[in-house]
């Protein structure tokens, strides 16, 4: 996959400004940089949920950015995405929400009604079955903790037997422990699956403890592209500005470190915002 | 801004806002008088001897519908199709006109992603039409073209069901949650299974309240276009009431069943409506 | 889904993948069996509605007939065959709008006469003798004799599908706008104008015939058509008392339905508000008198605008107040239903805040109270308001007067179909008008208000 030039302005406002990068073979990448980098805004642009201003995505000589109608929805489901609010349907028990996954080729008329075949829903349990979430299978997703419903939404695009898996800040919500369930469960899809994950996140060592490479953002473009172990503290101050100097563990998502709270970080984000 | 100019600003305000309420309730005042008196004037029989004899028809049909006796009930159950026509008239309206209501809505809610923009401002147009149309005049135009019959009734309420029922359903289309929408689209999902999946399970509570609402509220329409010549109980009444004096058992049975079914409508709905709604917040 | 949406089910603890096959399965059938038995029941009702038959006997040609007497009007051009043979030109056959002198497009003479229909369309009437003038087909001759109506196409020329020729009758209607029909009793040619006839004034007006622009003039000039008053006061009472339009009538008729709506809801807020408080838990807290007013509310509301109606058209007879008071006593209960349930869920922080000030009982409820239920109690009149001016253009028809009764009037002498269209338009604009007043109202009271 190979990204070129990939631009987006809203209005006067350049999210992303000139991004262009390739990923040569399935890798974990975290996608760092501060809040209002356009770290969401180049994910959803790969997903297609938003349309780029200019620039090339391109897979084997295809242009994902030119697609539209059937073949548009048919790369939004070959690239799973998942969210930091989940986005799952919350009045829909688990596996329906699961089943989700498969809605692109699914005819229209069974999906009005509701229709699933066996294989379907069996398939739909194996992943929630992976995630350890299948006891609850049954139970409406919003009766669900944080943690669970993302490991549903982890499912679900597991479900949509992906060629690619990007998480807009997957533990941004999420408590240490739970946050460590769905990290290894992304980390497990590279490994296992052996896929591409595109993961935003806003903890460095989150994106030291689990990916290959690292990508930092800042005002729209790429200030640093290279493998976690060169993420000297310099390079952190170019991304994320003087604040970094807060002690970098206390936004540390492993339990062993110190007790996780997450104000500094808001501190942080609303200092920049 | 000083404080004392800040007082003297609001009590200034307070002031005009006492002038406004005072020229409101004179307005209305006025309105009221002179329309009454007006009415009075213009009504074939007056104030005073209506009230007189307000309770001469009531009575005279008690009268008779007493001296029926047991067979009163027989002569319910003898109107009860004509009945049951009515409440068809109604079900059938709610049911068309809220399919139509629902398409209506999908498409002419703002933030549902509607391909061209121009869909939803045309679409509302077209509910606020539906909803202005008075039942009357499309049933009475109907019942010209199709003769008497309940059809032409069923229509006029369906479209104006349509309409109501599209306006308040697009009110709780705009209100839904966009997140699981997102979610679904980025599974690759049509409009449609978007729409079915991420909006209808939010909202589907609150469509079957107004629903159930608008059901009671077509059954009294119902009933009452039937009396222009739509069938139904209301066509019933208009023969009985037609004859003059010698039917008032019949006439009272009408009244008897009626009042019933609408006790008993009223009284579900609000039932079903309070469920919804307490199934809802126990969440 | 649908089941789910009633209640939250426990989770169940699951067996096997089986288990959560039948749960899947189980949903999707119970939205089927849902969308199959609504349309079972659809198709019940329109079989019990003879919804076939129905189709069958319509009358879709009253639909056009209703549509073209809508927009346009026709003049008739009669030549009676038994009695005086005289030929009579009149506005919809009206004999009140028969012309004396006849229009430019119509020629008499000793033996014949000719009518121009336009476009080359023309008709010559003889003694018992009518040659109709087509364009593209050429004279078609039509003879009244003892054996019957004798109908001649041009040679060649085979009978169109909008001429009907029988010994009885010939019609013939080319266009929508000319009609040539021959009995053995008349002649009679129609001719359409677009526009409707004599709207203004009376045909037989010294008025009628003018154009708007001498009309004008004609106003203000002090050449007096009348010597007992001005023109403009003679055009103005000429125009309201206009026989075939009923101007008089019929802005009475809507003024008598307005009136209904108007007092009907203000009656009913005024009434339902006071007895609202009666029957709201937080402020009575007699439970007998609250239960006594609320099945009041019942009581009114289930009685139902139509035996309402009913009741008082047989009391009071034709006109506005019946229909008001059938309002006014129906929507009481909803209102005051309504107005309570508002009240039952007032902010009872504000109140006691304005208890706390040692506020006596009239400031409470002034400060306390309305400010909070002033919203519901604007925006739900003005709602019932809207409905209203629908429901007395019904009660109207039920026999109660207004526009109403005078639609289902026009409806039913089958006649003047450009007055029927008159009616609607005028319903239609009243209800509209109205809904945008109270629309306009609703924000500017609410909005302008919520700052307070
Ligand atoms: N729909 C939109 N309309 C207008 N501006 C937007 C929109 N979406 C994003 N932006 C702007 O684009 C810029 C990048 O936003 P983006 O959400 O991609 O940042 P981010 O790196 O994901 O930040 P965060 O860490 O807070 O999620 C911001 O300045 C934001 O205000
Ligand atoms: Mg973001």
């Amino acid at each position: 996959m190979k990204i070129t030039d990939l631009t987006k302005t809203f209005g006067k406002i350049t999210a992303v400004d000139a991004v262009s990068f390739s990923i040569d073979q399935p890798q974990m990448i975290g996608v760092i940089g501060p809040s209002g980098a356009g770290k969401s805004t180049l994910l959803r642009m790969i997903n297609r949920l938003t349309d780029a201003t200019r620039g090339s995505i391109r897979i084997n000589d295809r242009d994902i950015l030119q697609l539209s109608g059937r073949e548009k929805r048919r790369w939004q489901r070959d690239c799973a995405m998942i969210f930091q609010q989940f986005n799952l349907v919350p009045r829909l028990n688990v596996v329906t929400n699961v089943l989700m996954g498969r809605l692109n080729g699914h005819s229209t008329l069974k999906s009005l009604f509701c229709i699933f075949g066996r294989h379907l829903v069996d398939e739909a349990l194996a992943a929630l079955d992976r995630l350890g979430i299948a006891d609850q299978a049954l139970q409406r997703a919003e009766t669900l903790s944080g943690g669970q419903q993302q490991r549903v939404a982890i499912a679900r695009a597991l479900m949509q037997q992906p060629k690619m898996v990007l998480a807009d800040e997957p533990i941004a919500s999420l408590d240490p422990l739970s946050a460590e369930k769905v990290m290894t469960a992304l980390r497990e899809i590279r490994d296992r699956d052996n896929l591409t994950v595109l993961c935003n996140l806003h903890t460095l060592d989150t994106a030291r403890t689990y990916c290959d490479r690292v990508i930092g953002m800042l005002q729209g473009c790429i200030v640093f592209d290279d493998v976690p172990s060169k993420l000297t503290p310099s390079v952190v101050r170019d991304i994320y500005g003087a604040e970094q100097e807060l002690n970098e563990s206390m936004t540390s998502t492993s339990i062993s470190g110190p007790v996780f709270t997450p104000e500094p970080l808001r501190i942080r984000k609303a200092a920049l915002a | 801004m000083s404080l004392h100019a800040i007082q003297t600003e609001i009590m200034a305000m307070e002031k005009k806002r006492r002038l406004y309420s005072m020229a409101g309730i004179v307005l209305v005042a006025a309105v009221l008088i002179s329309g009454y008196g007006m009415a009075n004037d213009l009504n074939s029989g007056g104030f005073l001897t209506g009230m007189k004899q307000f309770f001469d028809y009531p009575a005279e049909i008690v009268k008779e519908a007493w001296a029926t006796g047991f067979s009163f009930f027989p002569l319910m159950g003898r109107f009860v199709p004509a009945l049951v026509e009515t409440l068809n008239i109604a079900g059938a309206a709610s049911i068309v006109g809220g399919a139509l209501a629902v398409v209506l809505a999908f498409l002419g809610s703002a933030n549902l992603g509607v391909k061209p923009p121009v869909v939803v401002t045309i679409v509302r147009r077209i509910m606020d039409i539906m909803r202005a149309f008075p039942e009357l005049i499309i049933a009475l135009f109907l019942i010209f073209i199709l003769g008497s019959s309940p059809v032409p009734a069923m229509i006029a309420v369906a479209i104006h069901t349509a309409g109501a029922l599209g306006k308040l359903f697009s009110e709780v289309n705009e209100n839904a949650d966009a997140d699981p929408v997102e979610g679904l689209a980025s599974c690759g999902a049509t409009w449609l299974q978007r729409m079915r999946y991420g909006v209808l399970p939010q909202v589907l509570p609150n469509y079957l309240s107004y629903f159930m609402l608008r059901f009671e509220i077509n059954v009294r329409a119902s009933a009452i276009l039937g009396f222009v010549g739509a069938g139904g109980i209301g066509m019933e009444l208009r023969r009985t009431i037609g004859w003059g004096k010698g039917a008032g058992d019949e006439t009272a049975a009408l009244f008897v069943l009626l009042i019933l079914s609408i006790f008993v409508i009223d009284q579900l709905s609000s039932f079903i409506r309070r469920r919804l709604v307490t199934g809802r917040d126990s969440e | 889904m649908t089941s789910s949406t009633l209640a939250i089910q426990p989770p169940e603890p699951i067996t096997g993948s089986t288990a959560v096959f039948f749960r899947v399965r189980r949903e999707s059938l119970m939205i089927m069996a849902g969308t199959g038995l609504t349309v079972l029941y659809l198709l019940y009702t329109f079989i019990s509605f003879d919804l076939w038959h129905l189709i069958s006997r319509s009358q879709p040609q009253r639909a056009v007939m209703l549509a073209t007497d809508a927009v346009a009007h026709k003049v008739h051009v009669t030549k009676n065959i038994r009695g005086a043979g005289g030929l009579s030109i009149a506005v919809e056959g009206e004999r009140t709008a028969t012309y004396e002198t006849p229009p430019g497009w119509v020629t008499v003479s000793d033996d014949m006469s000719r009518v121009d229909l336009g476009r080359g369309y023309q008709v010559d009437i003889y003694d018992t003798h009518v040659v109709f003038q087509i364009p593209d087909i050429g004279p078609v001759h039509v003879r009244i004799t003892d054996a019957g109506i004798e109908t001649t196409l041009p040679r060649g020329v085979d009978p169109p599908d909008w001429l009907r020729a029988t010994p009885a009758k010939f019609d013939a209607r080319p266009t929508i706008g000319r009609r040539v029909q021959v009995s053995k009793a008349r002649i009679e040619v129609h001719r359409y104008f677009m526009g409707w006839e004599n709207f203004f004034f009376p045909f037989r007006s010294e008025l009628a015939g003018y154009s708007p622009g001498q009309l004008f003039s004609l106003a203000f000039s002090d050449h007096r058509l009348d010597p007992d008053m001005a023109n403009w006061r003679l055009m103005a009472t000429t125009f309201w008392n206009n026989p075939g339009w009923q101007h008089k009538q019929v802005f009475v008729a809507l003024l008598e339905t307005f009136l209904m709506a108007v007092l009907g809801t203000i009656t009913a807020a005024l009434v339902g508000l006071p007895l609202a408080v009666l029957a709201a838990a937080n402020f009575t807290p007699a439970q007998a008198l609250r239960f006594a007013v609320r099945r009041l509310f019942d009581f009114l509301r289930g009685i139902d605008m139509l035996i309402w109606s009913l009741i008082f058209i047989r009391a009071f007879g034709l006109g506005p107040l019946t229909g008001a008071l059938a309002i006014a006593f129906t929507d009481t209960g909803s209102l005051g239903k309504l107005f309570s349930e508002a009240l039952e869920g007032v902010n009872r922080k504000q109140m006691e805040g304005v208890h706390a000030t040692g506020a006596n009982r009239l400031q409470f409820y002034r400060f306390g109270v309305i400010p909070q239920i002033i919203p519901v109690f604007v925006s739900q009149t003005l709602y019932y308001l809207e409905a209203n001016v629908r429901s007395a253009t019904i009660i109207g028809a039920l026999g109660a007067g207004g526009i109403g009764l005078m639609l289902v009037e026009a409806m039913n002498t089958q006649r003047h179909w450009e007055n029927v269209f008159y009616l609607i338009l005028l319903t239609i604009s009243l209800v509209m008008v109205m809904d945008t007043v109270s629309g306009k109202l609703r924000s500017r009271l609410i909005h302008g208000r919520s700052g307070t």
